[in-house]
C-alpha cells in the first residue's frame, strides 16, 4: 500500500515537473543587452548578443544569464579594461545574472497580440555582489512570439567598481543605463 | 661644437617626446584582435570542451578565459545542430552532439556569415573563434547554457 502511495507521489511529481516546463517557460537565445554611461568627456556604448533568458508566463519570472566577456565595445583598450581586475574581472566572474518578476502581470495578455507596459522588480548580481533593481519597459506579442524590452540605472559603485583616478574616474558615469530585448520563443 | 651638442639633445628629445605620443595614440586606438588571424590556441570536440566544463567549470575557466578578455582561440569540430540569426543579423551555429547536454554556441560576423549560410543540419563541421564563456546547469533558468564562441569563422566542413 505505502508503495503504491509513493510510486503515485513519485508519477504525479514528475508529471506535472513536465507539465511545466513543456507548457509555461519560453527561453530567448536571441537578446541583446546594451550598457551606456554618459558624462560630458565622453559617451561610451557597449553592446552583448550573447545573452540568455527565460520567461514564465504563468508566474511572471524572468532570469537573464549575462556572459560578461561577450561586451564588446569600439575602443580595444576600452574592452580591455572593462575585463580586468580593476572592472570586471570577468576571468573570475564570466557571468552576471538578474532575477526579476514582472510586477503588473495581469495587464499583460500573453494570447492576444499588443503592446503592454510592464514593471519588474529583481535583483542583480554582479562580481558576486546581489543587489535590488527595477526595470521599466514593454512586452509585445506578435503571432505568438514574445518580445521584452527594459531600461534599468546602476550605480557602479553598488558593485564595487569604482575608479579613484585616471581617465576612468572622469569618463565613465557614476551611473549607467543598461537597455534590453529579447526575443522569445517556447521551449 | 657645444653648438652640435645642444642640438643633438633637442633632437633626441623630440625624438621622446614624438614616440611617447605615438605609443598613447597606437594604445588608445589599438585595433580589436584580428581572431581569424590570431594562432589557435586548442583544437578540440564539442563533446569535449563541454565535458570539460560539466566536470569542473572553474579549472575550464583557469585554461581558457584571459584576465582582459581576449581569451583562448579555439578551433571546435563537432555536428551542426541549429542554424539561427541574433538580433544583429549574425549567424549563430550550434555544434552539439544530440546525446550532450549542451553544446557550443558560435557567432559568426558580418564578414563570415555568407559562410554559416551554406552549413547543413547534421554536417561536421571545425569552426574557429574566441571563447567568452563555458557551459554548465543554470539552476535559476533551469538549463544546460552552452559554451560560447564569437567572430566565428569555418576553417574545415569536409
Amino acid at each position: 500500500m505505502k508503495k503504491i502511495i509513493v510510486i503515485t507521489l513519485a508519477i504525479s511529481a514528475l508529471a506535472t515537473m513536465a507539465f511545466k516546463s513543456a507548457t509555461t517557460k519560453l527561453v530567448s537565445n536571441n537578446a541583446h543587452i546594451n550598457f551606456f554611461s554618459h558624462t560630458a568627456l565622453e559617451d561610451i556604448s557597449s553592446n552583448n548578443y550573447k545573452v540568455v533568458s527565460t520567461l514564465d508566463q504563468p508566474t511572471g519570472d524572468v532570469v537573464f544569464s549575462v556572459p560578461m566577456q561577450s561586451f564588446e565595445f569600439e575602443k580595444a583598450l576600452m574592452q580591455k579594461h572593462f575585463n580586468s581586475k580593476d572592472f570586471l574581472d570577468t576571468k573570475k566572474y564570466p557571468k552576471a545574472k538578474y532575477i526579476g518578476k514582472i510586477s503588473n502581470l495581469s495587464d499583460i495578455n500573453f494570447a492576444k497580440d499588443g503592446t503592454y507596459k510592464a514593471n519588474a522588480t529583481g535583483e542583480l548580481t554582479i562580481k558576486d555582489v546581489t543587489k535590488p533593481v527595477t526595470a521599466t519597459g514593454s512586452i509585445t506579442v506578435l503571432n505568438g512570439k514574445i518580445t521584452l524590452n527594459s531600461k534599468m540605472n546602476l550605480t557602479l559603485a553598488d558593485y564595487n567598481i569604482t575608479f579613484s583616478k585616471g581617465k576612468p574616474s572622469t569618463n565613465v558615469a557614476k551611473e549607467v543605463t543598461i537597455t534590453t530585448e529579447a526575443v522569445y520563443l517556447p521551449q | 661644437m657645444k653648438k652640435t651638442v645642444k642640438r643633438n639633445l633637442i633632437i633626441v628629445f623630440a625624438i621622446i617626446i614624438l614616440g611617447t605620443i605615438a605609443i598613447v595614440f597606437y594604445l588608445f586606438n589599438m585595433p580589436h584582435r584580428d581572431v581569424q588571424a590570431t594562432k589557435t590556441d586548442f583544437s578540440l570536440s564539442s563533446s569535449s570542451v563541454v565535458a570539460e566544463y560539466l566536470a569542473n567549470a572553474e579549472a575550464a575557466n583557469q585554461k581558457y578565459l584571459e584576465e582582459e578578455g581576449n581569451s583562448k582561440i579555439l578551433a571546435i569540430t563537432g555536428n551542426v545542430y541549429s542554424i539561427s540569426e541574433d538580433l544583429k543579423n549574425q549567424k549563430v551555429v550550434l555544434l552539439k552532439d544530440s546525446t550532450d547536454k549542451a553544446g557550443v554556441s558560435c557567432t559568426f560576423t558580418s564578414e563570415t556569415n555568407a559562410h554559416a549560410s551554406q552549413l547543413a543540419i547534421g554536417q561536421k563541421v571545425t569552426i574557429k573563434g574566441v571563447i567568452r564563456a563555458g557551459a554548465g546547469y543554470d539552476a535559476d533558468l533551469d538549463l544546460y547554457e552552452n559554451v560560447i564562441m564569437e567572430k566565428c569563422d569555418i576553417i574545415n566542413n569536409n
